[in-house]
């Protein structure tokens, strides 16, 4: 099933979690909305399911519109952060409770609500917790068991709020793995919400950054991170360092180096600020007019890369650089010595531009 | 003994402090109750019998113990729902409601019983208008009685559910509802269950607070033999007559059915628990 999400916004007193929000998902596609803390992404999921009510603008499934349908009859399924297992239940019985509250003429016969809640803990691997409660199980088990919960209903659309949020990093990575492989094998309509890069990156079709109520930019995993539409998404996925300079069509000019930057090819000597990734920076001994001077504060090898701190000497700023370690030991760097950078490649934005969240 | 050798305990002196509790409570709760039981003893089985079966005495106890058991009920419907509204509904004043709560538990009983009855007299506020349209007698009638036992036993339920419905996570809810479940079906199957052990309690806490209560009871009572005597007057009504074994034998029956009673409550509570996680 489709969804769309048009123009809605929503408000909680004076904060606005929601600022004209609009979004289309596709039928079978697995999205995540990838934003920090008080971005809106959870209300955005919330509001899909129906959990909230958006003060203006609607939501469609299948081109319906059921933006004033309960959440009862939207037949969303919705995976908790903390689970939210009904605690008092048996495993069975938690699974069960969608099927058991259904209308008596629409309920399925003992026989088969036994039959399906089986079926379904088969498919998360846990039938033999059946007649355990919540409290006896794992986290990463208890959230299997609600997401089998929402299964139960037969949803159109799966909904996740942080669902592997609580747990520890090992059963994370675990989970995210399996949540992936079930989607490919059943490609249900699937959004959850993650404020950690690296689990959408690994699980999603598509990744929706959200900041602030806003929607700064929609697309594959991959050209997300290449080509970042703002510089929050830029800062968001991953380190990046800040350079100052000019551009003038289509050439920037950034400490002493020129970079070609044909996205603002309009542009005549226009303030505008570079956006380098670690591994984008030269970094040398030898001095030179097209680099500037730091100090190296700190190395930090991890695996193949090195990680260096450095000051720089002109502004006193931190920047943050990754080179390959054979580059590393070529180079006889040491604690204090000082280098030179350059920037390789960069991604400009500039100054007085305004944010171009509605870039998709 | 298992306990004594458990490692370093944050109270010293294991042994010390487990004879004090012993003495404490032997000293508080034990022999005073042993002493009801060992006057009662005074009398020959017969003899004990024929007191606690009398008809006043027969009827003063299935006053109290039935006032009180609908006194509970009747708070913990309503306990429950002054609970939810205080935890659930931000609105004005709603501290000032809060500690209106806990005013008939921390009010003198004889005051609260003079005050109910001034108001549920013949001639009072509320008793004239109920007597002229409905007809209805709650001053001097069990009716009054139960009126007092609800109003002393209400802060009992409220304050032991508020907290649980406080940590109640809505989520719970959430679930449930996007499970396709109604309003209804999630209060029934959701939050009742997990509200039922302190429910439990503060029902089982408002039924024994009824069961002993004098005070506040025994003037909006009316004191009629056989209609609105409760059993606790009837103990002093012997001691007046220096019945001594006869007072005590009234009280070795409601020890007892109250005993039970609270047996009855805990051991529902405990199975009303059995999910309770183990670490809460």
């Amino acid at each position: 099933m489709s969804i769309q999400v048009i123009d809605v916004s929503k408000r909680f007193g004076t904060f606005e979690a929601l600022h004209h929000v609009s979004l289309d998902i596709e039928p079978g596609e697995l999205v995540a909305l990838l934003g920090p803390s008080g971005s809106g992404k959870t209300t955005l999921l919330r509001v899909i399911a129906g959990l909230e009510v958006p003060d203006s603008g609607s939501i469609l499934f299948n081109a319906q519109d059921t933006t004033a349908k309960r959440v009862q009859d939207r037949n969303v399924g919705f995976v908790f952060q903390h689970y939210a297992l009904f605690r008092h239940m048996t495993i069975f019985e938690n699974v069960a409770f969608g099927l058991r509250v259904r209308p008596r003429a629409l309920r399925p016969s003992n026989e088969a609500i036994r039959e399906k809640v089986v079926k379904l803990l088969k498919l998360v691997q846990l039938e033999w917790l059946a007649d355990r409660y919540p409290h006896q199980l794992s986290g990463g088990q208890r959230q299997r068991i609600a997401l089998a919960r929402a299964r139960a209903i037969e949803p159109k659309v799966l909904l996740l709020d942080e669902p592997f949020g609580a747990l520890d990093a090992k059963v994370r990575r675990e989970l995210r793995r399996w949540l992936r492989r079930l989607h490919d094998e059943i490609h249900l309509t699937s959004v959850f919400v993650t404020h950690d890069q690296e689990e959408a990156f690994e699980v999603a079709d598509r990744i929706v950054v959200v900041n602030r109520g806003r929607i700064e930019q929609v697309g594959a995993p991959g050209e997300v991170y290449d080509h970042p539409a703002t510089p929050f998404v830029y800062q968001f996925l991953g380190n990046v360092n800040l350079f100052e300079g000019r551009i003038s069509r289509g050439i920037a000019h950034v400490s002493g180096r020129r970079l070609a930057a044909p996205e603002h090819d309009g542009a005549v000597d226009a303030l505008a600020t570079a956006y380098v990734r670690p591994h984008d920076i030269d970094v040398s001994v030898q001095k030179s007019d097209s680099a500037v001077a730091a100090t190296v504060d700190h190395a930090v090898a991890l695996g193949s890369v090195v990680r260096l701190e450095l000051t720089r000497h002109d502004t006193g700023d931190v920047v943050e650089a990754e080179i390959p370690r054979d580059r590393y030991d070529g180079l006889k760097i040491v604690h204090g010595q000082v280098v030179y950078l350059a920037p390789r490649r960069a991604r400009f934005f500039l100054e007085t531009a305004a944010p171009t969240s509605e870039a998709a | 003994m298992i306990f004594a050798r458990r490692s370093h305990s944050v109270l010293p002196g294991f042994n010390v402090a487990l004879g004090i509790t012993l003495l404490y409570l032997s000293l508080i709760v034990l022999i005073p109750l042993s002493a009801a039981l060992f006057k009662t003893f005074t009398l020959t089985w017969d003899a004990f019998v024929a007191h606690v079966t009398a008809p006043r005495v027969l009827a003063s106890l299935r006053l109290s113990f039935g006032a009180a058991l609908i006194a509970a009920a009747i708070n913990a419907v309503f306990g429950l729902l002054v609970a939810w509204v205080l935890v659930r509904y931000p609105f004005p004043g709603r501290r000032v409601v809060d500690a209106l709560v806990d005013l008939p538990f921390a009010l003198p009983t004889a005051v609260a019983g003079i005050a109910l009855t001034a108001i549920y007299a013949p001639n009072g506020w509320l008793g004239k208008p109920l007597l002229e349209s409905f007809d209805l007698k709650v001053a001097f009638t069990p009716l009054g009685i139960l009126v007092a036992l609800t109003f002393i036993g209400l802060p009992f339920v409220v304050r032991t559910v508020q907290p649980v419905l406080e940590d109640l996570e809505r989520e719970l809810e959430e679930a449930a509802q996007s499970l396709g479940a109604s309003h209804a079906q999630t209060f029934a199957r959701v939050i009742l269950p997990t509200l039922a052990p302190a429910l439990l309690t503060g029902f089982a806490l408002a039924f024994a607070r009824a069961v002993g209560e004098y005070g506040s009871v025994i003037f909006i009572a009316g004191n009629m033999p056989m209609v609105s005597e409760i059993a606790p007057l009837m103990i002093i009504t012997k001691l007046e007559q220096y019945d001594y074994a006869g007072a005590t034998s009234v009280a070795v029956v409601m020890l007892a059915a109250s005993f039970a009673l609270l047996l009855a409550i805990n051991l529902l509570q405990w199975w009303s628990r059995r999910y309770a996680e183990s670490d809460a």
